[in-house]
């Protein structure tokens, strides 16, 4: 169906805007106002509709024709950015430019520090377009936008880079404190004022592989050491991310034991992934560390697509994907094309082309829920491994099922819907 | 700039895909950042389609912004070839059109017969055109590119104007009147745009008739259709028993159908008879409001005030174009026609006139909540459960009883609010014991303060509680169950946050 590898690529994941979901979310006192499109603002309420039902703290500043003629943004931020400060009293506004605003070269960035001083509200000023960067990328760009507003330090602090869960956090300052480390910040914290000093003696622990930017700027503008390690998804991921901190701050601590123990403690979860076969579409980024993660739990994982790959900042992941092919920013059917050949037992894939995939034939985990399930860390492993586990376990049920009573649940197709003449 | 929150219609170029991708056979590419793709997840989910919509994106990058070509015909070469439709429909979004790239350029340079499949830019405007006028003009465009001139039916017939791909229960809705005009001995000509094919519209002047399920989608073709080849469609929305009679004989009258024949079509339609019924009395007393699509607001409000005798507060609709449309129609049924696209001015009208129902989109149905008022959900903007695996119409009789089962499943039913009134509710009547002390909501402060009692021999301790507190409410509970089975089974008396976190690694949640 699909042999030849075409020239122009289909992406499948989201906009850069969708990391609003889970950040206004954990940032209680943020505002998020994106300057765009009618589109813009669909894709937020589709994509954060349920949130509607609280009063939303993010919205969107259409453009109208006065703006695509060339009129000062300064002059329509304003009334806008009053009534959000009448009506929120947010503490911090993140003043996003996205596609249109980039084409047309408005400085949307420039009406942060007058908007600032005018309003008495921190304004960071952040692009979060949908053009090139994977969906999660959003977030790289607003923690880059509240680096720069960070105080500088000389202090040997830690910080933890990348939006948790407070169960996540939980887990990485516990054991922190059991290795006598610095009581680590996060960034983002609670509050969107909470930025951590940063200095040349600050330990600076990214969480996501999706953050290389905001690393890389507080690594180049403020001198911060760049943990390297690989990722804290599963015990094998967790054991280097602390070992490697520990190390930072010149501790040998072996997490050997404890990562021993957490397999055996997800040995009937991770049973079903032994021995199977799992691709990923190039998606949220994560595509890397999952990789690796679920290797390390017994599953053959030959085929990944991802993104965007960064070779320093991903280094360690890539050592550990010895003889995976990794895929960067692959065509969507030059990739089906693959998997055909493949017949993996999972395919791991975007909302988009979940369906249509399962219509294919093959057993399909949806990847979105892994960018807001808390599955970091060792306390996070069961969840993680659970998600693909059961998606294997019901797959299977159902296909044994269907063979059995010989009602094969056939996919809707187009000519499902085409009805003229049915009566004739 | 204008400050937006939530919006009913999609922008235009959502519009255009949605009817173009609803025809068979042809395809929609949309030049666009990809990040405006997100309507194709709406068709994946909503219509769980198994195969890959119809409809594509060519992503702009930046690239795009340094100067390089949109390499369209690269992507039209290879929808050319992989899916063979005989139509590809380009659009662009708002965002693709402030760049201004010669995208006929690119298509006019292509070599005849290059691709086998007809090229058409859709003539919307990207900013300016709605959701709604972008699909009813794009609908009507390829309708006309299509339309040939061809000899009338010998049996009567009908072309039926409207339903498509995430439309609002349309598929059963064609299947309701397909019925009727079964029991009519009327052939469906086409159904358009949803499923119609090129040949289906090339033929679509052998109908003697054209129908529309939305006067405000299907009017700019139904005028084209009119004018080309002089066939006259039917004004009357088949909303309702009686409404769904007053269409047919319009149509048997067009039709040249005898109207004795229209009971045959109507055996089953049983909404004027519960009407009737003692359990429907009680609707006398209620007052409702309708809010959505102007076509399902007037057909739903004559169904509400005309055959099930309700109040109606007010009419209204978010289609600003077609709020004359909508005036002219409830004249009769209402003092108050409420025409705005601010969710929050209609939030206000329900709490201004807090009806015992209402009836709207799904912003209706969060708006409402938040009062206590009940709503049953009647038009887009639609939720997925809007797309049901079952038969649920709109139109047609057996939409007028679908209307019933909404009326009644939305609201206390007439005899049950009697008898509760006499009787009270079980357990608080006159008649029950006085409820016991201590009993509390599950999931409530209360609650979690019970369950933290009667783990006994186990202490949370505030950390840790805390820490709980965190965990999202529908699964708090279940986790709270997991950490205690795991203390227990390892003896630990008290729980902190690291055991916690050990029982999640160990069983999940």
């Amino acid at each position: 169906m699909f042999e030849e590898t075409p020239a122009v690529i289909e992406r499948d994941d989201f906009c850069s805007l969708a990391p609003i979901g889970w950040l206004h979310h954990k940032m209680q006192d943020s505002f998020f106002l994106v300057v765009g499109t009618g589109s813009c603002q669909g894709f937020l309420q589709t994509a954060l509709g349920v949130m509607i039902f609280a009063k939303p703290r993010f919205a969107t500043a259409v453009l109208d024709e006065d703006d695509l003629g060339g009129a000062d943004p300064l002059d329509g931020l304003r009334p806008i950015v009053a009534a959000i400060v009448a009506e929120h009293a947010p503490q911090a506004i993140f003043l996003a430019s996205t596609c249109t605003p980039e084409i047309l070269k408005m400085n949307v960035a420039g009406c942060a520090p007058p908007l600032e001083r005018e309003f008495g509200v921190r304004v960071y000023p952040c692009r979060l377009d949908g053009f090139d960067p994977a969906y999660t990328q959003g977030e790289d760009h607003v923690l880059q936008s509240m680096i720069e507003r960070s105080a500088p330090t000389d202090e040997r602090n830690l910080v933890i880079l990348g939006c948790l869960s407070p169960l996540e956090e939980a887990e990485i300052r516990l054991e922190c404190a059991q290795m006598g480390l610095p009581e680590p910040a996060f960034l983002p914290g609670e509050s969107a004022l909470d930025v951590p000093a940063l200095g040349p003696n600050t330990v600076l622990a990214a969480v996501h592989p999706y953050l290389f930017g905001a690393a890389a700027f507080a690594q180049r503008e403020r001198g911060c050491a760049m943990h390297k390690s690989v990722f804290p998804y599963g015990p094998d991921g967790a054991r280097a991310f602390y070992e490697t901190l520990a190390a930072a701050f010149g501790k040998t601590v072996s997490y050997a034991e404890r990562e021993a123990e957490a397999w055996a403690a997800l040995a009937n979860t991770i049973a079903p992934l032994r021995d199977k076969t799992i691709a990923f579409c190039s998606d949220a980024m994560l595509e890397l560390p999952l990789a690796r993660t679920l290797r390390a739990a017994g599953a053959r994982v030959p085929l990944v697509g991802t993104p965007n790959v960064y070779k320093k900042f991903h280094a360690a992941e890539l050592a550990r994907l010895d003889g995976v092919e990794v895929l960067e920013r692959p065509d969507r059917f030059a990739l089906f094309a693959r998997f055909t050949a493949l017949a993996p037992d999972l395919v791991v894939a975007n909302l988009n082309i979940a369906n249509p995939l399962e219509g294919m034939g093959f057993a399909v985990k949806w990847s979105t829920e892994l960018t807001f399930q808390p599955i970091h860390g060792f306390s996070g492993a069961s969840t993680l491994f659970g998600m693909f586990a059961t998606t294997l376990r019901r797959h299977e049920a159902l296909a044994a099922r269907r063979v059995r009573d010989g009602a094969p649940g056939a996919p809707i197709n187009l000519d499902y819907f085409h009805l003229a003449g049915s009566n004739r | 700039m204008k400050l937006a929150l939530w919006s009913y219609q999609a922008p235009a170029h959502v519009g255009v895909s949605k009817a173009a991708a609803s025809f068979g056979k042809i395809h929609c590419v949309v030049r666009a950042p990809k990040g405006d793709g997100y309507s194709t997840i709406m068709l994946a989910m909503f219509e769980r389609l198994g195969v890959f919509p119809p409809l594509s994106f060519c992503a702009m990058s930046e690239a795009t912004l340094a100067g390089a070509a949109a390499d369209l015909p690269n992507m039209l070469r290879e929808i050319d070839a992989r899916e063979h439709p005989e139509m590809i429909v380009v659009t662009r979004s708002a965002t693709a059109a402030v760049l201004q790239e010669p995208l006929d350029g690119e298509i006019a340079m292509m070599r005849p017969g290059e691709v086998k499949a007809e090229l058409f830019m859709a003539s919307t405007h990207p900013v300016r055109d709605t959701e709604l006028s972008a699909f009813a003009r794009t609908t009507r465009e390829i309708v006309a590119h299509f339309a040939t001139d061809t000899a009338r039916s010998e049996r009567p017939s009908v072309n039926i104007i409207g339903p498509s791909l995430l439309g609002f229960h349309d598929r059963a809705n064609v299947e309701s009147l397909r019925k009727s005009f079964d029991a009519l001995g009327i052939e469906i000509n086409a159904v358009v745009p949803l499923g119609a094919t090129p040949d289906d519209l090339r033929t679509i002047g052998r109908a003697w008739v054209n129908v529309p399920t939305a006067h405000e989608l299907a009017k700019p073709t139904l005028d084209y259709l009119r004018e080309r080849f002089g066939t006259p469609y039917v004004d009357a929305l088949p909303y309702g028993e009686a409404g769904t009679t007053r269409f047919l004989r319009e149509l048997c009258g067009l039709c040249e159908i005898p109207a004795d024949r229209i009971a045959a079509a109507a055996r089953g339609a049983q909404l004027l008879w519960y009407s009737r019924t003692v359990d429907a009395h009680a609707l006398s007393s209620k007052r409702v409001a309708v809010f959505g699509l102007p076509s399902a607001a007037a057909g739903l409000a004559r169904v509400l005030r005309e055959e099930l005798d309700m109040e109606i507060e007010f009419v209204g609709t978010y289609a600003l174009d077609h709020g004359d449309w909508l005036r002219e129609r409830v004249a009769d049924l209402t003092n108050e026609v409420l025409v705005t696209d601010d969710y929050r001015a209609v939030a206000r009208a329900i709490d201004r006139t807090r009806p015992d129902i209402m009836f709207g989109s799904q912003m209706e149905r969060h708006s409402a909540s938040g009062f206590g008022v009940p709503c049953a959900v009647v038009s887009p903007p639609a939720h997925i459960l809007n797309f049901p695996l079952g038969y649920a119409p709109f139109i047609g009789y057996d939409g007028a009883n679908h209307i019933g089962d909404l009326v009644n499943q939305t609201q206390v039913l007439g005899l049950e609010h009697h008898l509760i009134e006499t009787f009270g509710p079980r357990g608080q009547g006159r008649f029950a014991e006085a409820a016991p002390e201590g009993i509390h909501e599950a999931g409530s402060a209360e609650a979690a303060a019970v369950a933290v009692a009667e783990a006994g021999d186990l202490r949370w301790d505030p950390a840790a509680e805390k820490l709980l507190g965190r965990v999202p409410f529908f699964v708090r509970k279940k986790a709270r169950a997991n950490v205690e089975k795991y203390a227990r089974e390892r003896n630990i008396a008290t729980i902190d946050e690291s055991v916690m976190l050990r029982a999640r690694e160990h069983v999940g949640g």
